[in-house]
């Protein structure tokens, strides 16, 4: 039996604050962090974004991180952590640093934070984050560390937002998770920080069950039509769980609001007999944060556990896929102990992990 | 742990398990010409970036060392790194909506690192697990350490992969075949820190 592994939030920085406390109100009232902003779009077009309004342009990415790394210290300063490592998840880091290496700051960065200790960053598409906690709790059980703080992070820029302009991946207006009228996603930004750790927290923490990886190996930045690398993550993290979809409370999806991202997860989920499982996207709230998406969401899915609470998919209206999935359209107080997180991105990744809480 | 095979893609040329198969540093596409020389038939190669062009060609070499009796389709690990993740495309993008006003889609989906992992599980029906790391140089390792844990996790084999291209010229990708061995000896970082020191001074 492998030792248990916890996860307890540190801290979140997005556009709708910097506190727990923050974002919990927002879901429960249902605010968005995503604006149009008028000109920022390639060539001075309107685009919607979701832009942390205390930060400013250039180097968004090292305030995020700062932002992040400064609440991070303050919840372990009682804690002095030993034999502790940092794994970081960002699809881009800082591309304000081009023509030159866009990570060449961020291990000196943490170590203002946490000196000397060990830095990996893992660079994975939008599945960066769920693989980078994945990465964690593997160190743990190889009893290579003690401790790692999983940091995902990305900041909003002009050279994703063109990037995706050119993709005709974007909404024009906001962003509609699995609603029969999304049309698009919506670029977000921020910053997450949980520990993964083999000690038991004080503070509310969950058990990290299991997790895996698969690659659709069908195209590199259009989803599966079959939902097959997500189905056989899923059907991985399971089997390595010791779990059956049946014990399944509530799943964090990944929902981009794309017509067909939003259809492939649906036909995975159905093919695992999941679609009928309390489900949401938290796309709407925050935006497409990338490599801060898998750890911003798993940060917000052990805020349901502790507070047993399931947050509204907010855009969603209107069943919008082949397969109908149990979408969550109210909030509501559910009992929740074991929860899946799911992720998919370019490249043809999909990564998934589970969470239950102690018994 | 052992080492299956290995290989080296630059533009001097393609090495498989120390010795050259392509000399390319006469020409003036080396990575095509390394690929006509593979003799495959795979158009999309055409239109890959420099990193998955390297991956694809050291890797059609590598394939007949994979062993047989593994389920590749599922139990093969992907575990690529670099420094640079994917400068080279990077400037390529920017350049194509600051220079030439119209930022290339085709230019932006190579904007990531893990794209040539993708590419190479399309090619091969790989469907198994992949991580991209952003290191500072080669650590072999930090390879030894990540190839564990995945044999751990109940993965078999581990193709990994140094593969760098930045924009001052340096490319390369070392790719190298890991699994199991009844052995636990500690010489494999030993083995590839003087294996790519050899391929670098070819």
């Amino acid at each position: 039996m492998h030792k248990p592994v916890y996860i307890a939030p540190l801290s979140l920085v997005t556009p709708l604050g910097n506190t727990v406390g923050q974002h919990i109100e927002a879901f429960e009232k249902g605010v968005s962090g995503i604006q149009i902003f008028e000109k920022d779009g390639f060539q001075d077009t309107p685009i919607a974004l979701a832009k942390r309004a205390e930060i400013s342009s250039p180097n968004r990415y090292d305030q995020l991180l700062r932002g992040a790394l400064e609440k991070a210290k303050e919840q372990l300063a009682s804690k002095p952590l030993e034999n502790t490592a940092v794994i970081v998840s960002s699809t881009k880091g800082n591309v304000d640093l081009l023509p030159g290496d866009t990570f060449a700051e961020t291990q000196a960065i943490i170590h203002e934070f946490f000196p000397e200790t060990d830095v990996f960053i893992i660079s994975n598409a939008c599945v960066s984050g769920v693989i980078a906690i994945n990465t964690a709790a593997d160190y743990l059980l190889a009893g290579k560390y003690d401790h790692i703080l999983v940091i995902g992070i990305d900041a909003v820029s002009e050279f994703v937002s063109y990037g995706f302009q050119s993709l005709f991946a974007l909404s024009n207006e906001t962003c509609k998770p699995f609603d029969k009228s999304r049309n698009g996603t919506v670029l977000g930004e921020g910053c997450g920080i949980v520990l993964v750790t083999t000690e038991k927290p004080a503070d509310f923490a969950v058990l990290y069950k299991g997790g895996s990886s698969s690659n659709d190996a069908n195209h590199i930045s259009g989803p599966s039509r079959t939902g097959e690398g997500l189905v056989r993550s899923i059907e991985k993290t399971l089997k390595r769980s010791g779990l059956t979809a049946k014990n399944i409370d509530f799943v964090s999806a990944h929902g981009t609001a794309t017509v067909f991202n939003d259809e492939m997860e649906s036909i995975a989920f159905g093919r695992t007999n999941l679609d009928q499982v309390p489900l949401n996207s938290m796309k709407g709230y925050f935006g497409h944060t990338l490599g801060a998406a898998g750890v911003l969401e798993t940060i917000m899915s052990i805020v349901s556990m502790e507070q047993n609470t399931l947050f509204p998919n907010l855009g969603f209206k209107e069943t919008g896929t082949s397969v109908p999935l149990n979408v969550i359209q109210r909030i509501e107080s559910k009992e929740l102990n074991t929860v899946l997180k799911t992720a998919s991105g370019f490249g043809g990744g999909n990564a998934s992990l589970i969470l239950q809480k102690q018994s | 742990m052992k080492i299956l095979a290995h290989s080296y893609v630059c533009p001097k040329g393609t090495y498989l398990n120390g010795k050259r198969v392509f000399d390319t540093g006469e020409e003036e596409n080396p990575f095509k010409s390394a690929y006509q020389q593979l003799g495959v038939e795979y158009p999309k190669f055409y239109k890959m970036d420099v990193l998955s062009k390297m991956a694809f060609i050291g890797t059609e070499l590598l394939l007949p060392f994979l062993p047989k009796e593994v389920d590749l389709e599922n139990d093969l690990q992907l575990i690529f790194a670099n420094s640079s993740a994917s400068q080279f495309t990077d400037n390529l993008f920017i350049d194509s909506y600051e220079q030439l006003n119209n930022p290339s889609p085709s230019l932006f989906v190579y904007t990531l690192p893990n794209i040539v992992t993708g590419e190479l599980c399309i090619r091969h029906k790989w469907y198994g697990e992949n991580c991209f790391f952003v290191e500072e140089a080669f650590n072999p390792g930090h390879f030894s350490e990540w190839t564990q844990i995945g044999l751990n996790k109940g993965n078999n084999v581990c193709l990994c992969a140094w593969v760098e291209a930045k924009t001052n010229g340096e490319q390369e990708c070392f790719l190298f075949l890991l699994t199991d061995s009844e052995h636990a000896d500690n010489s494999i970082e030993l083995e590839l820190s003087t294996l790519i020191k050899q391929y670098r001074n070819e």
